[in-house]
């Protein structure tokens, strides 16, 4: 019983914040704005310098799985804000009101940013093929990747309800989501590889999660070299755990 | 029986104490009201029996449950309407109502009849589908409402419950409150920093102030403590004032032969009994003026300055918030 209702609560909280996206899809493509840039103007560019090295394949192809990791984090990383604008309103309160448990709240709201994600991804993915970068498309890799992406919305949205926690602003919030996206971004494996890195960076870049799902992604739409995903998928659900943890146990601060 | 049990509560926030060894206790099917200005400490009180925040030292009971002990099933059995927006303007009215009756594990096979009375209740059947932020102030507020209503409470609280709304809202909402007091068998603690309010709904008020209760009872009795209404009597008969005295009337010092003070309860109905009497004895009144004793005067009495002064600059911020939000 108790276990059922465990499960109901989330999917209650994941249902309705999904509604929103349903009534409201404007949100979706504005979001996905940046990222289609990355891949259109940045990757087309530089596929034709090549002044990356990227092997034996194309910079698009490499650059592919990085983009598809920043449109989720993109939106991923605002579900705090979301929760502060929340909290401003009385909206959070009346929530916390309710005999629903604080961490099905916050396992609800990240796994709706999982979901969320997956749309977001969507259209990336779209435009790749339509490009036509070339990607290992089996439903398999499809699979695969589409679980790397929704437990990639769910640690980023931990991590910003985490923050959430503690900053209480929004202002704070916005300055925080800016700050995080881009050195996430660029001290991991998403635009360029490790190895051409200094060695400051590269320290950075391997503790950085981003550069995990990065390869996970890339290893299954783009190499095909799987002698290391177990890692990858390994040190993402990791992170997803421990981010998702932390937030349902900072999450009531938020309202004091 | 007593729904709501208040025992010395008190809640700090770092070195500022919100509320201060409040003490006090609402009966069951009552409306009680906590009046006091902005700061005074409702909201945190409040809060502290709904469990959102740790209280600091004290105790309290929501329907017998100790809120300190069993959080969760305080949650249960209590309805929360904040005084900021809580309905998700990003979803349907309907929506809204079908979120919290599961947040609330309403069974599946109560939902729709439980959504639908509360729809024909708070009257939202225009635009159940229709998305919450296209709504007028006064049916958000109905909406806020019916949200906790699907639950069915046993002790609900209003935060503020029609501040921000214009005068004809106010007196629907003034009105859903005491149906639901007797429809839905609810106990009601509401806060308030409108003495009119208090005055229209509660069946006792409690004076809050710097996190003290100051003074409880019926607003009626606290008004009469007061020393009463005044009515004041101008006649053009010299005899007035000693015929008043006659017939029994408390008059104040200064009363004079043809205009007179008098202190009396329930001003209103006594102006027609005095003026057949002072005719019966021969005095004809020239004019009749009544002040009425107010809650104002009573919150003046007890916390030493009238309620909402400086309060504007908030109260423009809210609204301001609140029409960017509707609109935005």
């Amino acid at each position: 019983m108790t276990v059922i209702r465990f499960f109901t609560d989330i999917l209650t909280i994941t249902d309705f914040e999904l509604r929103k996206i349903w009534h409201d899809s404007s949100q979706i493509f504005i979001r996905a704005v940046q990222p289609v840039l990355w891949l259109l103007v940045f990757g087309q560019v530089f596929s034709k310098l090549r002044v990356i090295p990227t092997g034996n394949y194309s910079y698009i192809q490499f650059l592919t799985p990085g983009v598809l990791a920043q449109s989720v984090i993109f939106v991923a990383i605002f579900y705090g804000f979301n929760l502060v604008m929340d909290r401003d309103m009385g909206l959070l309160h009346k929530l916390l009101s309710t005999p629903i448990p604080r961490y099905s709240i916050v396992l609800g709201k990240t796994l709706s940013a999982g979901v969320r994600s997956i749309f977001q991804a969507l259209i990336v993915f779209i435009l790749a093929v339509i490009i036509r970068v070339h990607l290992i498309l089996t439903p398999l890799s499809i699979i695969g990747v589409l679980i790397i992406i929704t437990l990639t919305g769910m640690c980023f949205s931990g991590l910003s309800i985490f923050l959430a926690s503690f900053f209480k602003t929004r202002e704070r919030m916005m300055g925080i989501g800016q700050a995080i996206i881009m050195p996430l971004f660029f001290a991991s494996s998403a635009i360029y590889p490790i190895d051409i890195m200094p060695t400051w960076l590269k320290v950075i870049a391997h503790i950085n999660p981003l550069s995990y799902i990065v390869e996970a992604m890339r290893s299954m739409l783009v190499t095909a070299d799987y002698h290391r995903l177990w890692l990858d998928f390994g040190v993402t659900a990791l992170a997803t755990a421990v981010l998702v943890s932390l937030a349902s146990t900072a999450f009531s601060r938020i309202i004091r | 029986m007593n729904m709501i049990e208040v025992d010395n509560l008190t809640k700090r926030f770092g070195q500022f104490t919100a509320v201060d060894d409040v003490t006090f206790q609402v009966e069951k099917g009552e409306i009680f009201g906590l009046l006091g200005p902005n700061g005074a400490g409702k909201t945190t009180t409040i809060r502290c029996l709904l469990t959102l925040i740790p209280v600091t030292s004290g105790g309290a009971k929501v329907a017998e449950i100790d809120v300190l002990k069993k959080p969760q099933q305080v949650r249960e059995v209590s309805g929360y309407v904040p005084q900021d927006v809580s309905v998700d303007g990003d979803l349907t009215g309907y929506e809204n109502l079908a979120f919290y009756a599961r947040l609330f594990h309403v069974p599946a096979s109560a939902r729709k009849e439980r959504i639908r009375e509360v729809i024909r209740f708070m009257e939202l059947a225009d635009k159940a589908n229709q998305l919450a932020r296209t709504y007028s102030g006064g049916m958000m507020r109905r909406l806020e409402i019916g949200q906790v209503l699907i639950n069915r409470p046993r002790v609900l609280f209003l935060d503020e419950p029609s501040i921000g709304l214009d005068p004809v809202a106010k007196r629907m909402v003034w009105d859903y409150v005491k149906q639901l007091r007797d429809e839905f068998d609810a106990t009601i603690l509401l806060t308030t920093h409108d003495m009119n309010e208090a005055d229209h709904l509660c069946d006792r008020i409690a004076i809050m102030n710097g996190g003290k209760i100051a003074v409880i009872g019926p607003p009626a009795k606290l008004k009469t403590e007061l020393g009463g209404d005044i009515i004041t009597i101008t006649s053009d008969n010299s005899s007035c004032r000693q015929v008043l005295e006659q017939l029994g009337y408390k008059l104040l010092p200064h009363s004079e032969d043809s205009a007179c003070d008098l202190v009396v309860d329930d001003g209103e109905r006594k102006i027609p009994e005095i003026i057949d009497k002072l005719k019966n004895q021969g005095v004809s009144t020239v004019s009749v003026s009544l002040k009425v004793g107010t809650l104002d005067d009573v919150f003046l009495k007890y916390a030493g300055q009238r309620i909402g002064e400086g309060d504007m600059n908030w109260a423009t911020t809210r609204a301001t918030r609140r029409t960017a939000r509707r609109h935005g």
